[in-house]
């Protein structure tokens, strides 16, 4: 029986949170989105892992600077250039490597923050609550209204070009808000259960409330929206990308989108046009999915412990 | 089979039979098996009578209102057995026949504690659209004035019938749930823990409104509950349900001062008083047997200071104290 | 009514953050790096024109006397002049808003309308084939890159197959005709909406389907559809009266909270299909340095998010009397 199970893994005292995540990964792998996800990230790493490769064989490759002297134009597919190459003759295929290694920078860097800014605003909101969690709150609401993507280009038109990392800290700063809204809610309920109030009559500080007792219980919430964050910032890195304020200094496939599109090659090179574009669909669809995979995991237990 | 003979076998009154429920059995397709939630009860109900469904939760009392209202979930099944209702077996009918049936013929009190009305309908429009539903050709002002009638019955104030149930307090919540079930003139109410999660005070009127409304209208209610002194309260014949069967059955009478199986002496004994302050049902030691695999003999005799070595293998069969009272014990005579 | 002072709250609390956001713009653009003059004053003015306008912005002022002076030229509808256009920003502003409204609350509306009935359809045959398609189609385009599903738009049935206009909101021929009506020209729009319209909408509906999906399983397990069955009501009538018209609900909440993220999307679908909007303008002022008008057209999409917020709101305490009273 189900909870007989529960009650054994529970008993492995050495190792309670490796026992709840084997529990949940045994769920999770078995649900059909989350295998389709993993499996699709696992792809786009070897990708990003394999970037470094073409520009060792032959710097022609390298994805910024390396263009093909014998074409300098775009042309198709072809066994040295296996997608083509772009309008200066550079090899799209290295190109779409080093894109995969952006995005998972960009967007792991990102939603990192984002979910670190929001859990631990959402614990202070929800454990302080008065006067804090009304400020806190009504900042929130404020962020949550403006369009992220918008004003990131006002920043850019203010202070010029941004670099990568101005974008991912700019991206952090304003992606917190719906997590700390449901960070907050959770440790509202966590207030009111009796482990809290006794570790408050035994004399804990708030901090160590905070860290010891509230946190573990909000960590997987988070985690949880850290792969939706994931999906966001990668859309907004490359929707920024794609209007031409991206980092200069890298290729990413937003990039490589703004350049077929800005050289007015989308009708004539669909070898150019079509390959950035999936990438970026489908690595935000395998973070999706694998969100919403771990929405299910977590979603049970979740409803048992508002019933409670 | 005995249970048939003793389910027919109530011969004391003139008054025909509304309900004749015979040998019925239901159960659920679950991942671990056919669960038998009810395992061939039987029982029968005259016009204007009360009976009393009482046993734990988890005895199967509900899936007999939902069997009767033909509303079981999609893995429920009715894997044996007839209900006839006024001469008609209920369990051969069609979804279409069963919804004109519906309220109509049989209606039901549900948990107010439930969340039972839609909370973003006005009370009122979802009574008349139990009364429309049956009446299409009714003018909805009509429909609507029928409605105001009701909310006397059950003596809430008329104007209260426009707001909306997040507006109410329970009991007042429980009271138009009460109107809506006698919104088209019902000939069986089943009411299902309708006074759960109330107060004491108001649990009291809900009840005495209930009796009287059944003594003045004339209709049947199947009355199912876990509280063995609620119960009491209203029926006229009491039922005690056990891991899915009928254990004892018999008058109001009959039951409360003679009660012969040790699982109703438990429930009896866990109420000290029937009128006195409501407590929580003291847990008999002991658990509910598996309703996948049951047991082949008594399914209470683990949980029976009286069992015999036999009564864990051979079922036991029905013993008739009385042509009104009967009980499902093989022991049970020598008490 | 409850209804009107729930309005009224809101309305101020709109207030109040509209008023946060621009005092936070204004000290963004006098205290970012660099010369503020410079950044709202064209460089290519006379230099009489030039001081003029420095005086009527306040820029030669101390802070505290910039930020009044800002604020009365808000509500005054001043807010300098356009670098590139050479003409006031509130006028490019003002004739660019009906076009961002008509391509936003139009996709919107639509996209959550879709989502809700096809979610409806999707919850009521959870597990069939119909189920599964839904779920994945809306998932694929709920995720797929905005840009880049427009420009596969235009290339396949503007520049493949030459169904509608490549870009642009009127046609000249169109326009420039004495002879055609007003239907006439309501077409001509409407041929140049489809495109945009059909991005948004693609963007957009997944998300509401898959709330309106998810939020129909769990209202159909609550007590009062069980009530509603039991009253004789068809399975059709438990679904329609009582299960979508409560299951829509969070649908309203997700429409609400993506309202940020759909103007991000609504912007990069002007700027692709040169939809002349205000999101478009802000990119284009953006390219072009042009700071009075980018910051007016960013207030501007900011006060368009805020406001369709409250209506939002307003439409769930309608549809919600939980809220209301």
């Amino acid at each position: 029986m189900d909870n007989g199970e529960r009650f054994d893994t529970s008993r492995m005292k050495r190792s309670h949170w490796a026992a709840h995540f084997l529990e949940g990964w045994s769920v999770f792998i078995q649900n059909p989105l989350g295998k389709a996800g993993v499996g699709l990230l696992i792809l786009f790493g070897l990708m990003a892992a394999a970037s470094v490769i073409p520009p060792w064989i032959d710097p022609m490759y390298r994805p910024m600077t390396g263009v093909d002297p014998e074409i300098v134009r775009s042309v198709g597919p072809s066994l040295k250039h296996w997608l083509g190459t772009d309008f200066m003759g550079r090899d799209l295929f290295s190109q779409l490597l080093a894109g995969a290694r952006i995005a998972f920078m960009v967007g792991v860097s990102a939603a990192f923050m984002t979910v670190v800014l929001g859990t631990a605003i959402g614990m202070t909101a929800g454990y302080m609550g008065r006067t804090v969690d009304t400020l806190l709150m009504r900042l929130a609401d404020i962020i949550m209204v403006m369009p992220t993507l918008l004003f990131v280009l006002m920043l850019a038109a203010l202070f010029g070009q941004l670099n990568i990392w101005t974008i991912v800290l700019i991206i952090g700063l304003f992606r917190w808000p719906g997590v700390s809204r449901v960070i907050r809610s959770q440790t509202l309920s966590l207030k009111q259960r009796p482990f809290i109030e006794a570790a408050r009559v035994a004399g804990a500080s708030h901090l160590r409330i905070i860290f010891r007792h509230i946190m573990p219980n909000v960590l997987p919430l988070s985690f949880l929206y850290m792969t939706f964050r994931v999906t966001s910032a990668i859309t907004i890195e490359a929707a920024l990308a794609f209007l031409g304020f991206g980092d200069p200094g890298t290729v990413s496939w937003g990039m490589m989108l703004q350049w077929v599109w800005k050289t007015g090659h989308m009708f004539k090179a669909p070898y150019w046009l079509l390959p950035p574009g999936i990438c970026i669909s489908l690595i935000t669809l395998s973070f999706y999915m694998l969100g919403r995979a771990m929405d299910e995991v977590l979603d049970p237990r979740l409803r048992k412990e508002e019933d409670a | 089979m005995n249970a048939r003979t003793a389910g027919t076998g109530n011969r004391n009154s003139e008054a025909e039979d509304l309900l004749e429920v015979e040998d019925l059995s239901v159960g659920y397709r679950t991942k671990r098996g056919f669960m038998r939630a009810v395992d061939g009860i039987s029982f029968s109900l005259k016009k204007g009578r009360s009976l009393g469904l009482v046993g734990e939760s988890g005895c199967g009392k509900t899936t007999v209102g939902m069997t009767l209202m033909g509303l079981l979930p999609p893995n429920g099944e009715v894997r044996g057995g007839r209900i006839l209702f006024k001469g008609e077996d209920l369990v051969q009918k069609t979804e279409e026949e069963m919804q004109r049936l519906r309220w109509n013929e049989i209606a039901m009190i549900f948990q107010a504690a439930m969340n039972a009305l839609n909370p973003v309908q006005r009370v009122e429009k979802q009574i008349a659209e139990a009364i429309l539903t049956h009446a299409p050709d009714l003018p909805e002002e009509e429909a609507l004035r029928r409605v105001e009638g009701l909310f006397q019955m059950v003596n809430l104030p008329g104007e209260r019938m426009h707001d909306y149930p997040h507006q109410y307090s329970g009991g007042m919540k429980q009271r138009a749930i009460i109107a809506m079930a006698l919104a088209c003139n019902p000939d069986l109410i089943i009411a299902d823990e309708p006074t759960t999660a109330l107060d004491v005070i108001v649990q009291h009127q809900i009840l005495e409104e209930i009796k009287a409304l059944q003594d003045d209208l004339g209709i049947s209610l199947i009355f199912i509950s876990h509280d063995i002194s609620i119960v009491a309260d209203v029926s006229h014949d009491i039922g005690v349900m056990y891991a899915g069967q009928l254990v004892e059955y018999g008058s109001r009478e009959e039951v409360f001062g003679d009660p012969r199986h040790y699982y109703t002496r438990a429930l009896l004994a866990s109420y000290p008083t029937l009128a006195g302050e409501k407590r929580d049902l003291v847990p008999i030691p002991g658990e509910t047997p598996s309703l996948v695999a049951p047991p082949s003999g008594c399914r209470f005799c683990d949980r029976c200071d009286a069992a015999a070595e036999a009564c864990s293998l051979e079922r036991p069969d029905w013993l008739e104290i009385s042509p009104t009272h009967r009980v499902l014990c093989a022991r049970c005579l020598s008490s | 009514m409850e209804l009107r002072s729930f309005i009224f709250r809101r309305l101020i609390q709109v207030v109040v953050i509209f008023f946060i956001i621009q005092t936070a713009l204004f000290l963004l653009f006098r205290l970012a790096p660099g010369d503020p003059v410079e950044r709202m004053v064209d460089p290519t003015m006379t230099p009489e024109d030039a001081d003029r306008l420095v005086a009527v912005l306040g820029l030669d002022q101390p802070l505290w006397t910039q930020y009044a002076i800002y604020l009365r030229n808000f509500f005054q509808g001043e807010f300098g002049t356009s670098f590139y256009y050479g003409q006031p920003v509130v006028e490019i502003i003002w004739e660019k808003l009906p076009n961002t409204i008509l391509l936003f609350t139009t996709s919107i509306i639509l996209s959550a309308l879709v989502g809700i009935a096809l979610g409806k359809i999707a919850a009521w045959h959870k597990g069939s084939r119909t189920d599964t398609w839904l779920t994945i189609g809306s998932l694929v385009t709920h995720t797929v890159f905005l840009p880049w599903l427009a420009l596969l738009l235009i290339w396949v049935f503007a520049y493949k197959l030459g169904w509608f206009p490549i870009t642009g909101m009127i046609s000249e021929d169109v326009w420039l005709d004495p002879g055609a009506g007003l239907w006439a020209k309501a077409l001509d729009i409407g041929h140049h909406l489809v495109l945009p319209l059909s991005t948004l909408f693609l963007i957009h509906f997944g998300s509401s389907l898959l709330v309106m999906r998810s939020s129909m399983l769990d209202t159909l397990k609550e007590d009062y559809i069980l009530t509603a069955r039991a009253k004789g009501l068809t399975d059709k009538e438990v679904r329609n009266r009582h299960a979508a018209r409560n299951a829509a609900l969070p649908v309203v909440t997700g429409v609400g909270l993506g309202l940020a993220f759909s103007i991000n999307g609504g912007a990069l679908t002007e700027t692709v299909f040169t939809w002349p909007g205000i999101g478009r303008e802000l990119v284009f002022a953006v390219s072009h340095a042009d700071y009075p008008l980018a910051q007016a057209a960013f207030l501007l999409i900011a006060l368009v998010v805020l406001v369709a917020n409250v209506i939002v709101d307003v439409l769930y305490a309608y549809l919600d009397p939980r809220i209301r009273y």
